[in-house]
């Protein structure tokens, strides 16, 4: 083990069990600032170790991220991650090329980004969390390989590592322990954008070593391209799940709803993570409440790629995230519709809105929009009508980074909060400036050994903390519900597991949800409560 | 002669060395979009961080930009430092300390110039002539005395810092020290050559010979004059060139938000971005094209 606070780039490759032990997380609030009000960290089991790479923080994120059984392989593996990182600042890796290069150039590294950075804080300043940490630790294996000159000009120039397996091992670890919410770019005096290392580290990984987290690659886009969804549901089985999802709505509502599948020519293709159908098809059923009500003409998808948003590719390899968007893209124009709406799922609204825009043209490429303006539409033009009295307790806003600080949509989901609910309150910061929920970029998926732990006590400690101090007025009454409204499957999934992990729903009654179903709460229309928590 | 040709060679060099730095990040291919809000030249929506986005169907409306908006946020970035103001106090004191400095000596400069081409023209630059030349006097000495000072503080303490720090003494490359020092040694240099006459007058006769390529040297100004030519064609080849590099990672990277909507710029530019094929292969199994269908005999 090697100090936390003395620990340099350099120490990555160096031979130990475990660089680093996390146990000096930061505090949180109220009422968890006592003592025994979470679990410890458990100790990482000796197969583990013997398995896979938790020699970094003990922690495994890669799960197909095998320890080799010989010294061949091992150089073979170094030799393989030499290549792919040559590969990166190539014509191979064009779509990143200049802001690549730009961060690798001229980081100042006036370390101004960690205090951004909510793992960084939330590890109690942990070194190896630090965001220029894993980006000095790339930038000295390039200069080391591929920086011409003799060895002693390499060294000036900060060429000056031990390259091994466990450096390349820890490294790709490492490249999971960011979530990829860029909140330290937007503090970067440069504009640089230090999460950048952690995506080329996965990508290296992925496109050239063929290894990523079972969870987003094998179980995720692969998963999805050959059946059509990450869930693994195939079209019937999705139109079986709609079929039961307009039984749910009768059930709720007292009234059935024909939701509309394959519907050629409408005006709205509605897709949502499919995961929602699986885990909380409250959501999609809100959806189709509303948008029957206010009379939308919209319609989902059966089609292969057309009932499931997610792209689980932009989080580590592009490939397969292009492969995901011109299928979807497909589908869409297939059935003639005039735009694709995403429904409450971040990293999709980001994949299709944001990330196809500069990967297809023309014809071929259907306009995109999130969910949250035409919802707005429908709140001002009153085509819904909302009893805000219906939802009277404490609700706080997530915001996904995706949709917000990637992509600029900040007021329609206040607006519409203020409508429907009276208690609504920020958390502190909001909007551009929020906290990732700790799930993101994959985290809220990755189930591998005890890479939960990671995310319930660090990634997502910052975001628990914020929840504390917006219910700071309501949180030890637990006859008070408090809403998290999470519009965002993966932020909404992080939510439900740290809920469970500190057992807050238990003791403090905090509930989560998304928007839709707040909406749907509301509804003047809807005599009784739609949210599960009201009715019991 | 030489002398004064290695100024001017020194000064185009710089020019030459920058303009080639920024072609080459100009010429790098179109790359995914990744902005990041606020992006001040939203209209209206900056202020909070929203986009063209929020609105329903966006692509059927005009998206509306304002160029002041981008303007004002970009000259608090260049003239200020605001970021690293509003998120890493005790650094900007030393950093704007540093850059406010730069910013005063490049006036002196050209100060130093107009007093130059004022004094070969025969209107001697002194307290007691035209308003002119007493301008010039005056704003030279506090321009120049303001620029050393802040200039000198700031790159000292910022070297200092990070030599005593311990976080950032274990990021700082060699390289990334010498950086430092060499425009501490320049600004040294200067002090040591132009503070005895604190009226300017001698780096204004300077100028004047430098322009005239008739430099009477002397081994403290050749020194500094080798320190500082050797800073001008160094800084554009190392991270120092950051003033190309914030161009590009603000209004190419962080602020750029032109959507892809038919018949527009950016359709163009995707259309051609796209059509060029990689020559570099990545190696994983999943990476390799489709194996072909076994030809039917």
């Amino acid at each position: 083990m090697v100090n936390q606070r003395d620990m340099k780039p350099q120490d990555l490759g160096r031979p130990c069990e475990q660089l680093t032990q996390l146990d000096e997380v930061m505090p949180l609030s109220f009422p968890y600032d006592q003592p025994g009000m979470e679990p410890d960290f458990p100790d990482v089991k000796p197969e583990w170790r013997e398995k896979y790479c938790t020699s970094l923080d003990g922690c495994v994120g890669i799960d197909t991220l095998r320890r080799p059984e010989n010294e061949n392989m091992k150089k073979e593996f170094v030799q393989k991650f030499l290549n792919g990182l040559e590969k990166v600042f190539s014509d191979a890796n064009s779509g990143v090329l200049q802001p690549l290069q730009l961060v690798f150039e001229y980081c100042a590294k006036c370390n101004t980004c960690s205090e951004a950075c909510h793992i960084f804080k939330a590890s109690g300043g942990n070194e190896l969390y630090r965001p220029i940490f894993r980006a000095e630790v790339f930038r000295k294996i390039y200069k080391k390989y591929f920086t011409k000159g003799g060895r002693l000009y390499k060294k000036y120039a900060g060429g000056d590592i031990d390259l091994n397996w466990e450096t390349v091992a820890r490294l790709g670890e490492l490249a999971y322990r960011c979530n990829l919410c860029r909140r330290c770019a937007q503090t970067c005096p440069l504009g640089l954008d230090n999460s950048l290392f952690a995506k080329e580290i996965r990508k290296i990984f992925s496109q050239e070593l063929g290894i990523a987290p079972t969870p987003l690659h094998n179980k995720g886009t692969v998963l999805q391209l050959k059946t059509g969804s990450s869930t693994g549901i195939g079209k019937a089985a999705f139109v079986d799940m709609v079929e039961f999802l307009e039984d749910d709505i009768e059930d709720r509502i007292g009234r059935r709803i024909k939701i509309p599948i394959d519907k050629q020519g409408a005006d709205i293709l509605l897709i949502h993570n499919a995961g929602e159908f699986v885990a909380w098809p409250e959501n999609p059923a809100a959806f189709a409440i509303l948008f029957d009500e206010a009379g939308v003409d919209w319609t989902l998808s059966s089609e292969m790629m057309g009932y499931d948003s997610v792209n689980y590719g932009i989080w580590y390899d592009d490939a397969q995230a292009k492969k995901i968007i011109l299928q979807q893209m497909q589908v869409a124009k297939a059935l003639g519709v005039k735009r694709i709406v995403i429904g409450e799922c971040g990293h999709a609204h980001k994949a299709a809105g944001v990330v196809a825009d500069r990967m297809i043209y023309g014809e071929d490429k259907i306009p995109v929009e999130s969910f949250l303006p035409i919802m707005l539409d429908l709140v001002r033009s009153k085509r819904l009508k909302f009893d805000p009295s219906k939802n009277n307790f404490p609700v706080t806003l997530h915001d996904p980074c995706n949709i917000v600080r990637q992509m600029g949509i900040v007021q329609p989901q206040r607006e519409i909060l203020k409508v429907i609910a009276p208690q609504f309150r920020e958390m502190t910061p909001h909007g551009v400036a929020n906290y990732c929920c700790g799930g993101g970029s994959g985290f809220a998926i990755m189930t591998s050994p005890n890479f939960p732990q990671f995310r319930n006590k660090v990634s997502a400690r910052m975001k628990f903390d914020q929840i504390l101090r917006a219910f700071a007025d309501t949180i030890a009454v637990s006859s008070v519900p408090k809403y998290v409204c999470a519009p965002c499957s993966n932020c909404k999934g992080t939510i439900r597991e740290l809920l469970k992990y500190y057992q807050a729903t238990a003791k403090f009654n905090v509930q989560y949800g998304g928007l839709v179903e707040l909406m749907v709460n509301a509804l003047v229309s809807s005599d009784k409560p739609y949210l599960e928590f009201l009715a019991e | 002669m030489i002398l004064g040709l290695s100024v001017y060679a020194a000064g185009i060099l710089f020019v030459v060395l920058t303009a080639y730095k920024a072609a080459t990040y100009a010429k790098m291919p179109l790359h995914g979009r990744m902005e990041l809000y606020p992006v001040p030249s939203e209209r209206g929506r900056h202020i909070y961080g929203g986009s063209y986005m929020e609105e329903v169907e966006w692509w059927r409306k005009p998206h509306e930009v304002s160029k002041v908006t981008e303007i004002i946020d970009m000259m608090k970035e260049m003239l200020f430092i605001r970021k690293l103001f509003d998120n890493q106090r005790p650094f900007w004191w030393m950093s704007y300390s540093l850059h406010l400095g730069i910013y005063f000596m490049i006036a002196w400069t050209f100060l130093l110039i107009a007093g130059a081409f004022t004094d070969l023209a025969g209107l001697s630059v002194s307290a007691h002539a035209s308003w002119w030349t007493v301008f010039l006097y005056y704003l030279t000495i506090i321009t120049g005395a303001v620029g050393f000072i802040l200039s000198t503080a700031g790159a000292l303490l910022l070297l200092v810092r990070r030599i005593i720090d311990p976080i950032l003494k274990k990021y700082t490359t060699p390289q990334e020290y010498f950086n430092l020092t060499l425009i501490l040694a320049a600004l040294v240099s200067g002090i040591i050559l132009w503070s005895p006459d604190l009226t300017f007058n001698a780096a204004r006769q300077f100028t004047a010979d430098a322009i005239t390529l008739s430099i009477i040297p002397n081994a403290t100004l050749v020194i500094h004059l080798i320190i500082l030519e050797v800073m001008f064609i160094y800084i554009p080849i190392s991270k120092m060139s950051h003033y190309v590099g914030k161009y590009f990672s603000y209004h190419k990277v962080l602020w750029e938000n032109a959507p892809n909507v038919v018949g527009s710029h950016m359709e163009m530019k995707v259309k051609n971005a796209l059509s060029n094929q990689a020559k570099t292969k990545w190696s994983a199994p999943h990476m390799q094209p489709p194996a072909a269908p076994p030809k039917e005999k």
